[in-house]
């Protein structure tokens, strides 16, 4: 029943999206990117058109290769693939010999023609079926010169949402902690490594960034003052708020709602969660336990809070009722689960796990069934966090000598890295 | 002769071996205590010591040993395994050691350092820092220096004592530092 339900909904989106052709047969699978495997599409991307010979021309469809390399959807055709007969080849319906695009396996095909003037860029970009010559997107760019970067990751974010039904990770913006030992600030930037501006300059060690719903307030702690205290930057007006400057470790793991954060306190024998409203000042106690309590978060509906605990000797993941305050152990695998983090409709928990003394990114559902390891590089993995979508998993690693920053898909396939800096990058978030 | 006692593991720990010779070079470190010793020898061939003499030596002798406590102070790093904040008893005497100068000491303020190692995730590990450094204190406390004197710190991975990522280096940055608190 609910199989057929789910194939009615791909339906209507094929329909919806204007790719569902006569011939069944040959329908398309890549839609049910949530099923145990799904087929990558063989997209080109050939040099996109302009009255002027420009650089853009190839750094728009190499920037548009690697978005949706990155996306995990698409198997790029190299360039050498395409030759003079397919580069000369115009943008239009009628202009394309699909066939011949077919014959080298190319299914899906985008085409781009852009004018520059006046400092701005005007993308028109197509994407067609080639099984078919149908038109499955049609839509026209505009931006700075500049910015072209933004508009080709518009338009790889279209392509997904077209696809897929569901947008890419390609516009999003992420923040992150970069630096070295005793010199760490936060930073945000674009996913493609661009638009880097820093958040923090104290000089000093900060960690930890979470960013509200609406992306106005990001907490962190910092060691500025000489011990980790706990700070909210307004970016409207760039004003510092003291969320907790008491004794002890505090730090922010995650917002509850546009104002109010969660943060865990140790300190003494115990640890404390507590929520605290950046605008009204009102802090709460959520829960307080010997030992340690931290990684705290609620569910996307607010009505489980999960955190890790040392209550039966080793950081496990725990998910606590907030209306019963009934408390249910998640992990029972290995001696070391950590850094729980829910997807955006909270039906999994991703997590690092200690497996053969590495530490491993998991995913398990939230009620800590199915759990399953997606990297297994032997390295130190850790921050694991879902994308907007819930379709990519965004965490740091060892794996290259240094810390690093790298998106995978939910499933642990298509591991790419991220680079902003030269320095160590961890404990990213997406910004919205 | 406690505090002698005390003054003997402080100096084994730091000098290995060679504890013994170390406690009578101590005492003419100083002019003072110099003088003091050669009276000492004198007086002992006739066979006796005034009172204040020897309060004079005791003082000196702390002094002595809150100034070897302060420029040792550094490295006397208490070592944890790998995700345990439970003090081994082998890293007791270090902290025995720092325990009874506080006592002593009685205007100084230290900041117990709770620190980890790379592996694990970082933020539990700040927690565990902290835990680290908050067994250290209650341990000192319970020995009877006031908590008040003694501030904590985590640092989770962020400062290793070693850079490496071998078994030794990680064995050396699971500590609690202790450092005198500048600002009192």
């Amino acid at each position: 029943m609910k199989k057929g339900k789910w194939t009615t909904f791909i339906l209507c989106t094929l329909f919806a999206t204007g790719i569902f052709t006569a011939d069944v047969a040959g329908a398309r699978v890549y839609l049910d990117i949530y099923g145990k495997s799904f087929k990558k599409i063989t997209v080109a991307v050939p040099y996109f058109k302009s009255d002027k010979a420009d650089r853009l021309q190839t750094d728009m469809s190499d920037l548009l290769n690697k978005d949706l390399d990155l996306s995990g959807f698409f198997i790029v055709a190299p360039q050498s693939l395409l030759d003079k007969e397919f580069l000369n080849e115009g943008v239009e319906k009628q202009e394309i010999n699909f066939g011949s695009w077919r014959s080298v396996g190319i299914e899906l095909l985008c085409k781009g023609r852009f004018q520059l003037k006046d400092n701005e860029v005007v993308l028109e970009a197509f994407l067609y079926d080639t099984l078919d010559g149908s038109l499955m997107l049609a839509k026209r760019y505009r931006s700075r010169q500049e910015d072209w970067r933004r508009l080709v990751h518009r338009f790889a974010d279209d392509i997904l949402l077209t696809v897929t039904g569901d947008k890419g990770i390609m516009s999003s913006r992420v923040i992150f902690v970069g630096g070295r030992r005793n010199l760490k600030e936060i930073y945000m930037a674009d996913i493609d490594g661009f638009n880097l501006r820093k958040i923090t300059s104290y000089n000093s060690i900060t960690v930890a960034p979470s960013i509200s719903p609406t992306g106005r307030y990001i907490a962190y702690t910092s060691y500025k003052e000489g011990r980790p205290n706990l700070y909210v930057k307004d970016t409207d007006g760039s004003r510092e708020i003291n969320v907790d400057r008491s004794d002890g470790m505090k730090i922010c793991s995650s917002w509850l709602n546009n104002s109010t954060l969660v943060y865990s306190h140790t300190s003494g024998r115990n640890s404390t969660i507590y929520t605290y409203n950046i605008e009204t000042g009102e802090k709460r106690t959520i829960m307080q336990r010997e030992g340690i309590v931290t990684s705290a978060s609620f569910s996307p509906n607010g009505s489980k809070l999960l955190f890790v605990s040392d209550m039966f000797g080793s950081p496990q993941i725990f998910i606590r009722d907030s209306a019963s305050g009934e408390i249910k152990r998640l992990t029972y695998y290995g001696s070391y689960n950590s850094a729980p983090s829910f997807s955006p409709k909270g039906d999994l928990i991703t997590f690092v796990s200690k497996i053969e003394g590495a530490f491993e990114i998991s995913v398990m559902n939230a009620d800590g069934s199915n759990q399953r390891v997606l990297t297994n590089g032997g390295s130190l993995n850790d921050s694991p966090q879902f994308s907007p979508c819930g379709r990519y998993i965004l965490f740091s690693s060892q794996a290259g000598g240094r810390y690093g920053l790298y998106t995978m898909l939910y499933n642990g396939e298509n591991k790419r890295a991220l680079k902003f800096t030269d320095g160590n990058e961890e404990q990213a978030k997406f910004a919205p | 002769m406690k505090y002698f006692l005390v003054f003997s593991i402080v100096c084994t720990l730091m000098f290995a071996g060679c504890a013994p010779k170390v406690v009578q070079p101590t005492y003419k470190a100083t002019p003072e205590g110099a003088a003091a010793s050669k009276d000492d020898s004198a007086k002992d061939r006739k066979g006796g010591v005034t009172a204040e003499e020897l309060a004079r030596a005791e003082r000196d002798r702390l002094q002595m040993l809150d100034e070897k406590m302060r420029s040792s102070l550094s490295q006397q790093d208490v070592y944890f395994e790998f995700d345990s904040y439970a003090i081994q008893g082998s890293q007791l005497p270090k902290i025995q050691a720092v325990g009874n100068w506080l006592k002593q000491s009685k205007a100084t303020t230290i900041v117990v350092e709770g620190h980890c190692d790379e592996r694990g995730t970082v933020e539990y590990n700040f927690a565990l820092g902290q835990k680290r450094a908050e067994s250290v204190k209650e341990h000192l406390v319970k020995m009877g220096v006031q908590g008040s004197r003694i501030k904590t710190v985590s640092y989770g991975k962020e400062m290793p004592a070693d850079p490496g990522r071998t078994e030794d280096a990680w064995a050396k940055n699971r500590r609690a530092h202790f450092k005198i608190d500048q600002k009192g």
